[in-house]
């Protein structure tokens, strides 16, 4: 059987006394949408930055793509195929929404200060390139009429499309969505929820932090439960609504999820 | 126009163009890439000083010293002075830039600046103490047996020059990826990270670009005066180029260039002019630091980017939307 696309082996992170990862192991196909819930608290997104490489693995092993990782900075991790999206959005505030996502391409245009004086016409050869296909990114988000405002003037919807668009002109194999459907509409939660699938079926595998229990019973297999700091269980939603310890943990009694 | 006019206009020209490398350089490690370097004005004077001593012969005056003593001419005294600078700015980077972020590097920075000046104040066998350098050559001073009064002819094509090729390299980096690589670190360098950007690197590149155009700047400023001493890079240097830059527009290439003018031209020459008090002779200085400090609180205040803000870049897109009647229509709706 082929190795999963993300093992994650015992991790530990503790802040201070803390210990919000708590030997937490689980795996991540390749080619699936995989959901992550559990209660506040319960570590989810410290998980997310340790496999982001934002936080520092303290035990444990984490593999992506067949390699150990454990200990890579997040920009080598990101030049892997590894993106994240952040819990708030965090657009380049000043930049404008097509420069948050040309930016996203690093290493698909020279970025040094040499080629910055010395290879300008190689540059704008893949600059027109990356801007063509950025702006058949904002077009399908509905953001290209908004291309050349500075990104913070965006709304907070428009800001987790930017997050989104961004993310995806990364070209990841693997995409941490941290909590995407935090603070949206119904309409835009349906349309998010469309891109990821259409995203999803053009190949990029995804790990999704998420509290709508309904998005996650549409979207995801597997789906990991964590609780303070493990992973409880891995399977489907069907069977987690039939185990008692997630239930307890996290789905709560009496109602139906 | 009489003579003294001219050469007043032509050294005042000299001035602006010199402040132009200062300000350019500064647009891109805080303008571009957010770098609070507040040891920035320490950089144009090692680039002073290590073009002034490229240039001297060796020191043999008990009392008058310095290091090196290299002869060299122009051209070399000042690719001597931006090259030490760039080092020291690399060495500096290195250590405060891979470990330490925003603010508390903008106070090591700051230390930096402390260190550098008593350092160099103090220790008359590096670049003679608290005098200073002093009788430093002019370019080409020896074989064009010009009227000293009469050098600043020579000098203006010098430095401007020397300011095309930075204004042209800073120009081409303003609009490069490596550029809007800069921008994306400094509104949020884990983003950037996240991103796959090389941040420290970026970073650090950044500030030893800054700190050759303040080398060459330095290295200019001894060519040009022949002298150079610690009262002329005091810490206020350094918050007066950050106002002109500030004023001007950060992120700019042209919000740079303005702000020098502005400042180093209109309020610090201006207030020049201003009659002296016989009793007040702080007058001067005191009110030409109040009046960058009211320019500064009026532009944040109405202008807060800058007179020339940075660049909102249209990509591959005409800048004329109204010579295409159907984009004039999506304009309006």
């Amino acid at each position: 059987m082929a190795e999963p696309l993300l093992s994650v082996t015992d991790v530990v992170h503790a802040y201070g006394g803390v210990q919000a990862v708590n030997g937490c192991t689980f795996e991540v196909p390749e080619g699936v949408i995989c959901g992550l819930i559990g209660p506040n608290g319960a570590g989810k997104t410290t998980l997310v930055d340790v496999v982001a490489g934002a936080l520092h693995l303290q035990r444990g092993s984490v593999r992506y793509a067949g390699a150990d990782v454990g200990g890579w900075p997040p920009d080598r991790l990101a030049r892997a195929g590894l993106i994240r999206t952040f819990q708030l959005s965090r657009e380049f505030r000043q930049l404008t929404v097509l420069e948050n996502l040309l930016v996203a391409a690093t290493g698909r245009i020279d970025e040094s200060l040499v080629g910055a004086l010395f290879r300008r016409r190689q540059i704008a050869v893949a600059e027109r390139a990356l801007v063509k296909e950025a702006r058949g990114l904002l077009e399908i988000f509905g953001l290209d009429a908004l291309r050349n405002d500075p990104a913070e003037t965006l709304s907070g919807g428009q800001k987790r499309l930017l997050e989104l668009a961004r993310a995806v002109m990364a070209h990841p194999r693997l995409l941490l969505l941290d909590e995407p459907m935090a603070g949206i509409n119904p309409a835009l939660m349906g349309l998010l929820e469309a891109h990821i699938r259409r995203l999803n079926s053009e190949g990029i595998t995804f790990l999704m932090v998420e509290h709508n229990l309904g998005v996650v019973d549409r979207m995801c297999e597997p789906v990991v439960v964590m609780a303070e700091g493990k992973a409880l269980a891995v399977g489907s939603m069907a069977d987690h609504r039939a185990s008692d310890a997630v239930v307890t943990a996290y789905l709560g009694r009496g109602r139906p999820a | 126009m009489p003579h003294d006019l001219n050469y007043y206009l032509a050294t005042l020209a000299v001035y602006f163009l010199i402040y132009c490398v200062l300000t350019l350089g500064l647009n891109i490690t805080f303008g571009m890439a957010g770098i609070f370097d507040f040891s920035y004005i320490t950089f144009m004077a090692i680039g002073a000083y290590f073009a002034g001593v490229a240039v001297l012969p060796p020191s043999n005056v008990p009392g008058l010293q310095w290091i090196l003593g290299l002869n060299l001419g122009f051209p070399i005294d000042l690719l001597i002075g931006a090259l030490a600078a760039g080092v020291f700015g690399l060495l500096i980077g290195l250590v405060a830039i891979r470990r330490i972020r925003s603010d508390y590097l903008a106070m090591v920075l700051v230390a930096v600046w402390t260190i550098t000046w008593s350092v160099t104040s103090t220790t008359i066998g590096l670049f003679n103490g608290q005098q200073g350098l002093i009788g430093v050559p002019q370019p080409f001073e020896a074989q064009l047996g010009v009227n000293p009064n009469d050098y600043v002819f020579v000098f203006i094509p010098i430095a401007a020059a020397a300011l095309a090729i930075l204004f042209a390299i800073a120009y081409c980096v303003e609009r490069s990826p490596f550029g809007r690589a800069l921008r994306a670190t400094r509104e949020d360098q884990d983003v950037a990270a996240a991103f796959g950007k090389r941040t420290v690197r970026l970073r650090l590149t950044a500030m030893v670009i800054g700190c050759v155009y303040a080398g060459v700047a330095g290295a200019l400023t001894i060519e040009f005066l022949s002298a150079m001493s610690p009262n002329a890079w005091a810490i206020i240097e350094t918050v007066i180029i950050f106002s002109a830059l500030i004023v001007g527009g950060r992120g700019n290439v042209f919000g740079a260039v303005l702000g020098a003018l502005l400042v180093r031209i209109l309020i610090i020459e201006g207030t020049g002019l201003l009659p002296t008090l016989p009793d007040h002779p702080e007058l001067i200085g005191a009110t030409r630091n109040i009046l960058i400090g009211l320019l500064v609180i009026v532009v944040l205040y109405f202008r807060p980017q800058g007179v020339i803000p940075e660049r909102r870049r249209r990509y591959f897109e005409s800048r004329k939307p109204a010579a295409d009647p159907s984009s004039e229509v999506t304009k309006g709706g």
